[in-house]
């Protein structure tokens, strides 16, 4: 237990990049989208109208933004931090679980910061004068119980998708990420090619719990092969 | 005295290449032993096996009577910074400094910022961009420091300016005699760090080819310098490790102990006899041909050939 508590402390030992870069994307991606939302106003449409709402609805800018942070992140989280914890004296093990349990806590701070967010969004009427942040539909459309799924399981499957592509590399170096990624293509393109022909149907019946557990799946794929990877992985 | 490594017949290949062959050796608790070799000779493989980062192909690794692979209770009573250490993406010193406490149970802060003072660790510059010496710095802050029970320094000189060697000579020995503890130290500055060691073990492709008390390195070697024909006519039917000839003069170091008869057939001769200093064993073993392993399937021919191996 305490090997998997060093391992965590370790990754947030980087506390700026854990806790406080995520925060400087949303704030950055939040005054573009007050920015452009001014632009609309100045060329005429209404702030609180139904094509305001709607449209202001559909900016998926907020999610963009943070995956490609949180891919890094994952991805570094494995890549040049396994080869430190090593000369720490973490076992890999330790390592890998210590991983999952960072990108569960990071994951449950960034939802809990974008519900407190999305909650004073909406508390002010959108900050007073009908800006739509936070309250968009790739984060639920003010609905709090999808919210916080979305954003938790979002990030948590970011990270150890991002950590599974370092580890390929530790252990393969710049083969591992091109065979994994070409070898996820290629499963995905098969999938599609027997699942097209019922495309339809699969759409009409679509519920969204079916991508929570999508992503639950990844985080389980991702986390062991992590440490498929890291297990026999030697850092030279 | 107890064994706190212990080697048996590590052989370590990398695809079709063979690092380590068969190499053997043991380390007592509380002692220094100098690790020494040319690049490549595989001193890094087999500290990084002793550290528990990797695994031998074959053969046999306990490090305080446990195999350290994976060995929770091992690992972090072992310190092991690699001379390309990397660090985590934005890394800076204090970075290090706090992380370090977490998982070296004996960490000694006082230590640490002596070091840090000492070598002028920047504080505010990522660790990506130190110089070379500064990244050595780090390492044996992190060495020195966490006071581990093995602790494993791996050319811990690079790039280090006179000033900074001596300070880890300075605190390397104080803080051992106080805290005495198992050092492994690998380098190729010999001369500075002779005065450390209570073992050496010279390496040379991936096998042992000496194995020895330090005291006992007078016996191991010697050196005759004179005129080549003069030179020429002690050294047969003796193994010659290394020879350097210059015009009419060569210079030999032959391995075994000189005798009397020897000495007095010398002197007679004109020719100069002198024990081989640590760095000449070194420098000669590295070098000779005499030495090269026959084929991967005997590895204790080399050993038994040098006759130094105990």
């Amino acid at each position: 237990m305490n090997a998997l508590a060093s391992a965590v402390k370790l990754h947030l030992n980087k506390r700026e990049a854990t806790l406080l870069v995520p925060l400087y994307i949303t704030a950055t991606v939040a005054l573009i989208s007050v920015l452009i939302s001014l632009l609309f106003w100045r060329s005429g449409s209404q702030p609180g109208s139904a094509v305001w709402i709607e449209s202001s609805q559909y900016n998926p800018g907020m999610l963009y933004a943070l995956i490609g942070f949180l891919a890094y992140l994952g991805v570094q989280s494995v890549s040049t931090t396994f080869p430190f914890a090593l000369t720490l004296g973490s076992t890999r093990r330790a390592f890998t679980g210590g991983t999952l349990l960072w990108a569960v806590i990071t994951s449950a701070y960034l939802a809990a910061v974008f519900t407190l967010l999305t909650l004073i969004e909406l508390a002010t009427d959108h900050w007073f004068v009908g800006f739509y942040v936070f309250d968009v539909n790739v984060l639920g459309a003010g609905d709090i119980a999808r919210l916080i799924p979305i954003v938790f399981l979002g990030t948590l499957t970011v990270l150890t998708l991002g950590g599974v592509f370092g580890a390929s590399w530790v252990r393969f170096a710049s083969r591992g990420p091109v065979v994994l990624g070409a070898g996820i293509a290629v499963i995905v393109i098969v999938a599609l090619i027997v699942l097209i022909p019922v495309a339809a149907s699969i759409a009409a019946a679509f519920q969204l719990w079916w991508l929570a557990v999508a992503s639950i799946a990844i985080v389980l794929l991702s986390s062991i092969g992590t440490w498929l990877f890291l297990r026999p992985a030697i850092v030279r | 005295m107890t064994t706190a490594i212990d080697i048996q017949s590590v052989t370590r290949r990398f695809g079709r290449t063979t690092a380590l062959s068969g190499m053997s050796f043991s380390a007592e608790a509380g002692s220094i032993l100098g690790l020494f070799g040319r690049n490549g000779a595989g001193k890094t493989t087999i500290m990084s096996i002793i550290a528990g980062q990797d695994r031998p192909t074959s053969g046999r690794v306990e490090v305080l009577g446990r195999e350290p692979f994976e060995n929770e209770s091992v690992l972090s009573q072992i310190s092991y910074v690699r001379d390309n250490q990397r660090y985590p993406d934005d890394y800076k010193l204090h970075h290090v400094l706090r992380i370090a406490p977490d998982f070296a149970p004996n960490w000694n802060a006082d230590v640490a910022a002596e070091l840090v003072e000492g070598f002028r660790i920047p504080q505010k510059t990522k660790i990506k961009k130190f110089s070379r010496g500064q990244l050595s710095s780090v390492a044996i802050v992190l060495g020195i420091a966490a006071r581990a029970s093995v602790t494993l320094l791996d050319e811990p000189y690079l790039g280090l300016d006179i000033t900074a060697r001596a300070l880890f000579h300075d605190v390397l020995i104080r803080d051992y005699a106080a805290h005495p503890r198992t050092i492994v130290l690998s380098t190729h500055l010999i001369e500075e760090a002779e005065r450390l060691f209570d073992r050496i073990v010279i390496v040379d492709r991936g096998r042992v080819v000496v194995d020895s008390d330090r005291d006992e390195v007078p016996n191991l070697a010697f050196t005759l310098s004179g005129t080549a024909d003069a030179v020429g006519r002690l050294v047969r039917e003796r193994t010659v490790l290394r020879s350097n000839t210059i015009g009419g003069l060569r210079s030999v170091t032959v391995r075994g102990a000189t005798d009397e008869a020897l000495a007095a057939e010398a002197r007679a001769s004109g020719v100069q006899i002198a024990p081989a200093s640590l760095q000449e064993l070194v420098a000669a073993f590295g070098e000779s041909e005499a030495l090269a392993p026959a084929s991967d399937s005997a590895p204790e021919a080399a050993l038994t050939q040098n006759g130094a191996h105990s």
